[in-house]
């Protein structure tokens, strides 16, 4: 079934086509990574997936609703119901602990739940850096806090953007174990990203160059991936 | 949690965990709410200090009694009730008579006043010695003193003679029935013309004996039997004018005029028998710059003591209100008081007025311009913080915060700050108006508890008016521009 459908998207600046008819279809429970080199579109697209952009053509539909027609406003509101934000900043209110930073996302989605979000940091195994603040937190802790921050809604749509671009091999190991868990409970996850290693760990990869889809790659080994990390954990 | 609870956890949060931007902003709002206070409190107290100031330029109304007569204590009093006890700081009574220093054959102006009153209504009053206390005692002015060489403690004579017309002095109640009083003048051709006169005790002639003397028996003489002439001197007051009071006899105008002139004289003779001498100790030399040098103040019982009355000819009185205020009760005396008229100072209620205006319009418009001033502070303060948070903003706007959330955010810290600004700047606003006061005025001025909440309102106004811009450039932000920023 699918969740999100691009038909023939194309985002216009000037004379630069940054997105040119792209048509890319995900389903739900899917775990897709989008690559490319720089330029080749993906910040664009994941502006326009994650409804911070609109297309200059073409049809985005999210969840069977073409946001590509809706105003900032609604494009506010579904953000907020259907996707979770993962940064390659992380992008933590710097005053705010590691909870409270969770909780700031349940405020603007409805209720701040305090214990639920302990629960959350719990998750990703930070239960007790909870009363920290971002400066107190590694890289890769604050990593797994915004991780557990995108959670918190019960999201769609995990929408990572180089999500391990600032971390270093553990600690983007420990982020992709907690992706592999999410798609395991059937989250469905986008994660852009130009690292090979983090592509492969998803479960189909589209290559986008210059615009457009360049080629789309199936993870033959995805099924026994997910088993051994099963058996690992 | 309620989300009540969560705004005010990040609110509470964002100032207290940046600490150093918290007090930046604190300290414009601060500063500018605490001029603010200070300003406002001296606006509001301005009429009463410098009402308080102007007050020691003198008197700024006047009691007279009407047409030249004097008033007594008791009608003083009684329209003094018209004026608010609160605002009467003075009242001082004069009663004016002319003394003479028989030593050195000079006469004085005499003042007869209150002295207590004097250094409420005149307090530029300045007294080398001491203001007298006890009887018998003089201020006299530089003027005098110089001229005739008296010093603080020295002693001087003063004979009060009452005035030929008035019954000043008169011995009325003492004078017997029947008591005589004798009088002469030059009639015609040389000769004296002799009178002699009973007064009843209201000083009016009762009977009148005249002897012609030498006059020609069928001309001048007649004055002494014609009844139609002497009777018309029965029940009047002496002084008398020759040719006015009473008609002359008709062909013996000499003899005529020398019988008024010799009922003058015996008069004359009474009151110079009645004037009285009176040795005083100076206790004090005044210095004022003004006419007053050139008078001797002496108590009112003091003067009561030789007047036999204790008559007041005009009253200066000390109101501490304001223009409109003074000439209401100037009309309400005026017209509740009989026989006493009520009359402004114009030279000092309208110099009042003026500088009061003036002063006021002065502190006003300071008061603009600090508000303005701290609004520019505030404003670009939190431009600055606005810009810094930027990615914050857009953080909070990828979760999916509204524009309205926004803005409500930065407009709780804003008010926020203003709240405790407010509260600071009316705490030290208060210590900087007393301050300002006791310096520039020489008085402290009270706490008014509504400075409090209108300190705090108008801070957290102003804070909330100058977080417009920067709230508008925060709703403004695009989180997929800044988040993506490096």
């Amino acid at each position: 079934m699918s969740l999100l459908e691009l038909k023939n998207v194309s985002k216009i600046y000037g004379d630069l086509k940054a997105l040119d008819s792209v048509n890319v279809h995900v389903d739900k429970g899917e775990w897709v990574a989008i690559m490319g080199p720089s330029g080749s579109g993906k910040s664009t697209m994941m502006n326009i997936i994650g409804c911070m952009d609109k297309p200059t053509l073409g049809e985005v539909l999210l969840d069977g609703v073409d946001i590509a027609r809706e105003s900032s406003k609604r494009l506010t509101d579904i953000r907020r119901d259907k996707i979770g934000l993962i940064f390659q900043q992380f992008h933590m209110v710097n005053y705010l602990t590691a909870v409270e930073n969770i909780m700031v996302s349940q405020y603007y989605h409805s209720m701040p739940d305090e214990q639920e979000a302990l629960e959350a940091l719990g998750r990703v195994g930070l239960r007790e850096r909870a009363h920290h603040l971002p400066s107190q937190l590694s890289g890769g802790e604050q990593q797994r806090v915004c991780v557990a921050r995108a959670l918190i809604n019960h999201p769609e749509l995990i929408l990572a953007d180089e999500p391990t671009g600032n971390l270093d091999e553990a600690n983007e190991n420990i982020v992709l174990d907690l992706f592999a868990q999410l798609h395991a409970e059937g989250t469905t996850l986008i994660v852009v990203t130009h690292d090979p290693e983090v592509a492969e760990a998803a479960q189909r990869t589209i290559v986008l160059e210059h615009g457009k889809v360049a080629r789309e790659v199936i993870n033959e080994n995805f099924e026994a991936q997910q088993k051994e990390w099963a058996k690992n954990r | 949690m309620t989300r009540r609870k969560m705004f005010l956890r990040m609110i509470t949060a964002s100032l207290l965990r940046r600490r150093s931007r918290m007090l930046i902003a604190l300290l414009s709002i601060g500063i500018g709410a605490t001029i603010l206070a200070g300003l406002i409190t001296i606006y509001v107290d301005v009429p009463r200090q410098m009402g308080a100031q102007f007050r020691s330029f003198g008197a700024n109304m006047l009691l007279l009694a009407e047409d030249g007569k004097t008033m007594t204590a008791e009608q003083m009093d009684k329209a003094l009730e018209e004026i608010p006890e609160n605002q009467l700081v003075g009242a001082a009574p004069y009663r004016y008579i002319r003394v003479d220093m028989t030593t050195r054959q000079q006469s004085f102006t005499a003042a007869g006043t209150d002295f207590e009153q004097i250094t409420k209504t005149s307090p530029y009053f300045s007294v080398e010695g001491l203001f007298p206390e006890g009887t018998r005692e003089i201020l006299i002015g530089r003027e005098i003193a110089e001229n005739i060489g008296v010093r603080e403690g020295s002693g001087m004579e003063l004979t009060w003679q009452p005035a030929a017309g008035s019954t000043e002095g008169d011995p009325s109640e003492d004078r017997q029935p029947g008591a005589v009083l004798n009088g002469s003048a030059e009639g015609w051709g040389g000769g004296t013309v002799y009178v002699t006169v009973k007064l009843d005790q209201s000083s009016r002639i009762t009977s009148l004996t005249i002897d012609a003397g030498t006059q020609t028996p069928e001309i001048g003489g007649l004055t002494q039997t014609d009844e139609n002439f002497t009777s018309q001197f029965i029940g009047l007051s002496l002084p008398l004018e020759p040719g006015k009071d009473v008609d002359a006899l008709s062909g013996a105008t000499v003899t005529s005029t020398a019988v008024v002139e010799a009922l003058n004289t015996a008069r004359s003779a009474e009151k110079a028998a009645a004037a009285k001498t009176v040795k005083y100790t100076v206790t004090g030399i005044l210095t004022t710059g003004g006419e007053e040098e050139s008078y001797i103040f002496m108590s009112l019982e003091d003067m009561a003591a030789i007047t036999g009355t204790e008559a007041v000819d005009v009253a200066e009185l000390s109101v501490s209100a304001s223009a409109e205020e003074l000439e209401a009760y100037a009309e309400r005396i005026t017209q509740n008081t009989d026989s006493i008229r009520a009359r402004l100072v114009k030279r000092v209620t309208r110099s009042e007025t003026a500088v009061l205006g003036k002063l006021q319009s002065l502190v006003f418009l300071v008061t603009a311009v600090v508000l303005i001033l701290t609004m520019i502070c505030v404003s670009t303060t939190m431009m600055a913080v606005v810009s810094e948070r930027r990615r914050e903003i857009g953080l909070r706007k990828a979760l999916g915060a509204s524009d309205g959330s926004i803005r409500a955010e930065f407009l709780g810290e804003g008010m926020f700050l203003g709240l405790l600004g407010g509260i600071i700047g009316a705490l030290l606003g208060f210590v900087f108006a007393q301050v300002v006061s006791v310096n520039v005025f020489g008085s402290s001025i009270t706490f008014q508890p509504l400075l409090l909440p209108a300190a705090v309102i108008v801070s957290m106004g102003v804070a909330a008016v100058s977080c417009l811009r920067p709230i508008k450039r925060a709703v403004a932000i695009d989180p997929a521009i800044v988040l993506k920023d490096e």
